[in-house]
């Protein structure tokens, strides 16, 4: 698909999540919504020097902090529009990161990544130290009433932010379909070879950072008007650092989907758990998720599916493969919330019926691994968790009560039941019967 | 001095091992120079050297008049000196194709400054593959390829930045007797379009049939420079690698 | 802040003693980093872990927390090496160390750090020992004894290890898995295993500096990640591989850091480590004695 059809279709689908929101009209949705858009911007700019050059950044809560804290500035010293302010934002983050890159990025990537790393500390210990933003005491950013044309802030806020989500996506992919991106993939792939066939990798990566670095720092100007009072901790944050990683890593870091999905996935995931339980716990899980993945599933969620649409239907994808991976898809997506509503019926003193939940969702989320690794044991274990989970279902119906509930518990046993009944299909079975020695799939 | 690559006392350290002494040596455009010697004598080194993928700590490398010591990696490959690796170095994620893309790009567009139609650029990337036989596995990627393949596709990428000077390093290991006369006849040939090569190999048969002029490397020095027939005869060298 | 030949010396003082305990706790990421090539981001966090555990037997026993560090050293070496292990079959085995064994190490950095929250808590802890309060006092000059004895035992366990690179057939095997793996399997050693034992002993040393760290300050879950920049920077500066390097880099940074803190402010002084690191690496990347 050529990038302008691309950048139609998905200004179109911010217009649609725009209206649909509009059409909720819970300021909830837009606070939520803002938190995960902002994420998905982190995200596909972290991937853009991290999963296309290879080159790691620690310090993205620094960039984006760069962001946030120009906006500070500016508000302080003359208060301008937001629009500028983002333009402004990353143009100085952009700098910045040219200015490090420049610094470190003729040694190897190992001091590239520690340079950031100090940089993000560098930076925290100059605003603590600068009580014209407000020092280590933060700064207040009032919001204005209402903004131009739309109304409320908040859906202002949510609208920038979700043009300049499409502004990421659409950078992300062009340079994957350019020239660029080729050049960038030699500097992961082999640097030296690379360089001794005519790629300029300095140059390259000098370009890599700064729009990197440029699209952190534009995440980050809106969020002072977002959340009203910005002090250093919250803006160098843990949060960031590890989000910014975590998101594409998880997601997969070959191309523009992988973060996005990972972003969205995740930063849903954190909302939720941010309510139900404690924001260190919901920080612990992406920790572990992270380790996990890396370890296991080192392409990410989108690698994983690509592995198995390459090894199972290797000309084009059959009905079967699309139910397989909308098995695998809901096992993963149903098994990670479950992991959050159950960690919080621990917390709130259910906990028989939490530690059971919690069982279910760690099975249907191995199930859904091993699915999509075209494992035999994956399918066992899938017809298991998905019969576990109908049991757990009906409990869960038959002890809590409410409309909502009910709607939730009775329609996750009716796709466990649809689960099970296509994976006894033959043609499914016959995907997971391969001997081994024959086709594997990629380990 | 109007020899292509002119090099003068190079000399290159790692920590206290002296890898290369003072070497000198001058190619000629046109030339087909031999690179012989045993193991670990500094070859391989000395081509880095020369193509800027390390630094040397002493002594000039000029390459068509110009001084290139200053110059990075790729600013050498831009200005006409290729080489293939000793252990080839493919792009893992790249497919075949695209691998020989990468120097078309990189190295052939950004000297000519224009913009070839795609259409184009993607027969150059199948022709070059066929000259070395890979045409067939255009599409699959390096982890399908042999050992032999992968030094095939090296070779070719090393071709594709159209190069003055080719630095073909141990590019037939492996290889079977036809497969060798093959890549001769190829080198010849581009030899024959005017490219420079220099060939570095421990197959006597095919370094004597090749060279015009041999240069011995033994323990990071130069210790003969000279017709195939008088180094084979040079009593030190077949003492410290012929004769053994 | 007045200038005084007092307050400079005993900046000074404080800075070589600040600077010997930097030492150990740099001494790990040497071995791993410097000689291994593998980046544990994650040293701190571990550090951190060896703190909190003298911290719980030192509130609950009274223990002074030093023993309890020289008691943990097995299971901290147990612990490097199977981290070790896990970092080898997923990452270097398959040449995947730059991207991904970065991001494993950031996670478990990261996963030690929030699981030290949710069970301790952002609270600052500190340890009782005889030798914390009293000090040494030679003329004008003030030696506290909470800083004295982690100096001291700090360069013990430096010399300890610099012995044993240098005397001992395994310590020489390590030295020599970072220059030639084929010559180490020649000599029928197997790399992975020196490795293995390389990297234990560079965890191990957490363990005490953990120690010594919360002797010489109270300690919170994230003051390991202070120290990432600090052990690097050391590192760094001092040249990789190169022990004698890492000890002069890490005296030279407590007096700088100890300096700024006094005539500038304890705020200022995160920030001197970090800016030392890019310094070095964009002017001197070999460090002073580096290879």
């Amino acid at each position: 698909m050529r990038m302008p059809l691309f950048t139609v279709i998905a200004l179109g689908v911010a217009a649609v999540v725009y209206l649909a929101g509009k059409l909720f009209a819970i300021d909830y949705l837009f606070f939520a919504g803002y938190t995960v858009l902002h994420f998905v911007v982190l995200a596909t700019a972290w991937n853009i020097l991290g999963g296309y050059c290879g080159y790691v950044n620690f310090g993205s809560a620094g960039f984006f902090a760069l962001g946030a804290y120009t906006t500070v500035f500016f508000h302080k010293a003359y208060p301008l529009p937001i629009p500028a302010l983002i333009v402004l934002a990353g143009i100085v983050a952009g700098l910045v990161g040219l200015g490090t890159g420049y610094l470190t990025l003729r040694l190897r990537g190992v001091y590239f990544a520690i340079a950031t790393l100090a940089l993000a500390i560098v930076l925290q210990t100059l605003v603590i130290n600068w009580n014209y933003v407000g020092g280590s005491r933060g700064a207040y950013v009032i919001r204005p009433q209402t903004a131009p044309i739309i109304g409320s802030y908040i859906e202002y806020l949510f609208l920038l932010m979700l043009l300049l989500t499409v502004l990421a996506v659409v950078v992300a992919r062009a340079i994957e379909r350019s020239q660029l991106g080729f050049g960038f993939a030699t500097i992961r792939d082999d640097e030296i070879a690379a360089e001794a066939l005519g790629v300029p990798t300095l140059r390259l990566k000098l370009i890599a950072t700064t729009i990197s670095g440029g699209l952190m720092g534009m995440a980050g100007a809106p969020f002072p008007y977002y959340i009203g009072y910005l002090e250093p901790s919250s803006a160098f944050g843990l949060a960031y650092a590890v989000n910014a990683i975590a998101m594409p890593m998880i997601g997969g870091t070959t191309s523009w989907i992988g973060p996005l999905v990972g972003a969205i996935l995740l930063g849903t995931l954190q909302q939720v758990a941010s309510v139900t339980i404690s924001s260190a716990v919901n920080l612990l899980i992406v920790g572990i998720l992270l380790v996990a993945f890396v370890i296991i599933a080192p392409n990410g969620l989108v690698g994983l599916v690509q592995e198995f649409l390459r090894a199972a239907t290797p000309e084009r994808m059959t009905w079967r493969s699309l139910g397989v991976l909308s098995v695998a898809g809901y096992g993963i997506v149903a098994g990670m919330f479950g992991v959050v509503f159950s960690l919080s019926a621990i917390a709130a003193a259910r906990p028989a019926l939490g530690v059971l939940a919690l069982v279910v969702s760690v099975l249907l989320i191995a199930s859904a691994y091993g699915l999509l690794k075209l494992q035999s044991w994956g399918l066992l274990l899938a017809n298991a968790s998905f019969a576990l989970s109908i049991v757990l279902g009906v409990i869960e119906l038959w002890f809590v009560g409410g409309v909502g509930a009910g709607i939730m518990h009775g329609g996750a046993v009716a796709i466990a039941v649809a689960a099970i009944v296509l994976l006894q299909d033959a043609g499914v079975k016959s995907l997971y019967r391969v001997p081994p020695g024959e086709r594997r799939a990629t380990s | 001095m109007t020899a292509l690559l002119q090099v003068q006392g190079l000399s290159k350290r790692f920590g206290g091992f002296i890898a290369l002494d003072e070497i000198d040596l001058s190619v000629e455009k046109g030339e087909r120079l031999g690179l012989i010697g045993p193991n670990g004598s500094g070859k391989s080194t000395l081509v880095n050297c020369i193509c800027g993928t390390l630094h040397n700590e002493a002594g000039s490398v000029h390459f068509d008049g110009r001084q290139i010591d200053g110059m990075v990696a790729h600013e050498r490959t831009h200005l006409g000196l290729a080489r293939s690796f000793q252990l080839p170095r493919p792009f893992p994620t790249l497919s075949l194709v695209d691998n020989v893309r990468i120097p078309l790009l990189y190295t052939v567009q950004a000297r000519s400054g224009l913009l070839r139609p795609a259409g184009d650029l993607d027969d150059r990337c199948r022709d070059l593959l066929k000259m070395v036989g890979l045409d067939a596995k255009a599409t699959r990627f390096p982890r399908d390829l042999t050992q032999v393949e992968m030094r095939k596709l090296e070779l070719a990428r090393a071709v594709a930045a159209e190069p003055k000077l080719l630095i073909a390093d141990e590019a037939m290991a492996g290889l079977s007797h036809s497969e060798i006369e093959d890549i001769l006849a190829l080198l010849v040939r581009l030899n024959e379009q005017g490219i420079t090569v220099i060939l570095i190999e421990h197959i006597m048969r095919a370094v004597m049939s090749f060279s015009q002029r041999i240069v011995v490397l033994v323990s990071g020095r130069k210790i003969a420079d000279d017709t195939p027939d008088a180094v084979v005869n040079n009593p030190e060298v077949v003492g410290a690698y012929l004769g053994q | 802040m007045e200038f005084s030949a007092d307050l400079l010396i005993n900046a000074i003082v404080a800075g070589l003693l600040l600077g010997g305990f930097y030492a150990a706790v740099t001494v790990g990421v040497s071995i791993a980093f410097g000689i291994l090539d593998i980046v544990n981001i994650a040293h701190p966090a571990f550090i951190i872990l060896g703190s909190y555990i003298a911290y719980i037997v030192n509130s609950r026993l009274g223990i002074d927390p030093i023993a309890v560090s020289i008691v943990m050293l097995p299971v901290f070496y147990a612990l490097g090496s199977a981290i070790y292990q896990v970092y080898y079959v997923s990452f270097e085995k398959r040449g995947q160390e730059a991207l991904r064994g970065l991001a494993f190490f950031f996670g478990l950095l990261f996963v030690t750090e929030v699981m030290l929250i949710l069970v301790f808590g952002v609270d600052y802890r500190y340890v009782e020992a005889r030798y914390i309060g009293p000090s040494l006092h030679i003329g004008f000059v003030d030696f506290p004894l909470r800083m004295l004895v982690p100096c001291i035992v700090a360069l013990l366990l430096f010399l300890g290890l610099e012995l044993f690179l240098s005397r001992t057939f395994i310590g020489r095997a390590i030295n020599a898995v970072a220059q030639d793996q084929l010559a180490l399997r020649l000599m029928a050693a197997d790399p992975i295993r020196i490795k293995r034992i390389a990297f234990g002993i560079s965890i191990a040393t957490c363990a005490i500096a953990g120690a010594l760290l919360i002797i010489i300050q109270p300690v919170e879950p994230s003051v390991g990640r202070e120290y990432i920049g600090r052990v690097f920077a050391i590192c760094v500066l001092g040249g990789l591989g190169s022990l004698p390097g890492t000890l002069i880099a890490a005296l030279l940074l407590g007096v700088v850091e100890s300096l700024t803190s006094t005539f500038y402010g304890p705020s200022w002084a995160p920030a001197v480590a970090f800016g030392f690191l890019l310094i070095t690496l964009a002017v001197r990347p070999a460090g002073l004695l580096g290879r």
